[in-house]
């Protein structure tokens, strides 16, 4: 082998390594979204109670993972993602207030909520339609109490809980300490309680 | 007891907001499949090139800004100079006019001080 082949060789061979790496990234990237959207659509459902607008915020946070953190370490996703997810929600919030107050200015106060859980709730399966409404009235009852709480209280519950995210991964995701995600979520734990008494008794 | 309190408080939220998640549509799914391979379709397409340089560029801005705001400057800069010529200007019945056109009447004004100078 002279030296032009042996060149070759390694730079055809290192083009074959970063092409490996690339497939291999993409694949974890995939995998990752896969497992994550359908759990952070229904968390972005429930923050904005519209779910073209939720899946239009899942497809942004997932765009802009891509773009911009796709080359850092897999374990650094999940706050990643749910921090780009949480920050879409907060905008999405900050545009309907501000297009309220321009509707009430011109005395059309836009729907306030017109959103209906119930009808909107998916189909579960194999249940008798009275465990299917009773389950469906429990949803759309928790549906309604996490929305109504405190932005940064309805975070830190819905990434502790519902994503499973530790403290440390929720206090990343929330840009803020991990005592402020205790407290936060402390106190959403009880406001839910209270809320939610009657469909939380045995 | 509290903590057991608070799981079971999490615990029971956590299997609605999982059924529900279980029993999410196929049109919902697939318009999710959408979104993530339009996502990873992110993943081929070459960073802007200015991007590349978007790390070196803030840095950069900011010592700009540092230095500029550091060195001493000019006791004041007159962006647009205010007199009370101006203000009867724009008091008068033209003032709708004039404003459509401020631009224009600021650099007649800077033509004419320059003229005064030279």
């Amino acid at each position: 082998m002279n030296a032009c082949t042996a060149g070759f060789a390694v730079s055809w061979a290192g083009e074959q390594s970063t092409g490996t790496r690339a497939l291999r990234r993409e694949q974890q990237l995939n995998r990752f979204l896969a497992d994550v959207e359908r759990r952070a659509l229904r968390i972005a459902e429930i923050a904005v109670r519209d779910r073209d607008d939720a899946l239009d915020l899942v497809q942004d946070a997932m765009i802009r993972l891509a773009r911009r953190y796709a080359d850092r370490d897999a374990a650094e996703w999940p706050p990643l993602f749910y921090r780009i997810l949480q920050n879409g929600v907060r905008d999405w919030h900050r545009r309907r207030a501000v297009r309220n107050r321009v509707m009430v200015w011109f005395g059309r106060a836009s729907r306030d909520d017109g959103y209906d859980a119930v009808a909107a709730a998916p189909d579960p399966f194999g249940r008798t339609p009275d465990e299917e409404l009773a389950n469906r009235e429990a949803m759309d009852g928790l549906e309604r109490a996490v929305h109504a709480l405190p932005g940064r209280q309805r975070e830190a519950f819905m990434l502790r809980t519902f994503e499973g995210l530790d403290v440390a991964g929720t206090a990343a995701a929330m840009g803020c300490s991990e005592g402020s995600v205790k407290t936060h979520y402390s106190r959403a734990v009880h406001s839910l309680r209270e809320a939610l008494g009657d469909h939380y008794e045995e | 007891m509290k903590n057991e309190w608070e799981r079971d408080t999490a615990h029971r939220a956590k299997a609605l907001f999982d059924e529900s998640v279980e029993a999410l549509d196929g049109a919902t799914l697939s318009a999710l499949n959408r979104s993530r391979h339009r996502a990873l379709e992110e993943l081929a397409r070459p960073r802007p090139r200015w991007m590349r340089w978007a790390p070196a560029a803030g840095m950069a801005a900011a010592v700009a800004l540092a230095v500029l705001l550091t060195l001493p400057g000019p006791a004041r800069i007159d962006v647009l100079p205010a007199t009370v010529a101006d203000v009867e200007i724009l008091l008068g019945d033209e003032s709708f006019e004039m404003l459509e056109d401020l631009e224009f009447y600021a650099l007649i004004d800077a033509l004419e001080s320059g003229s005064d100078v030279g």
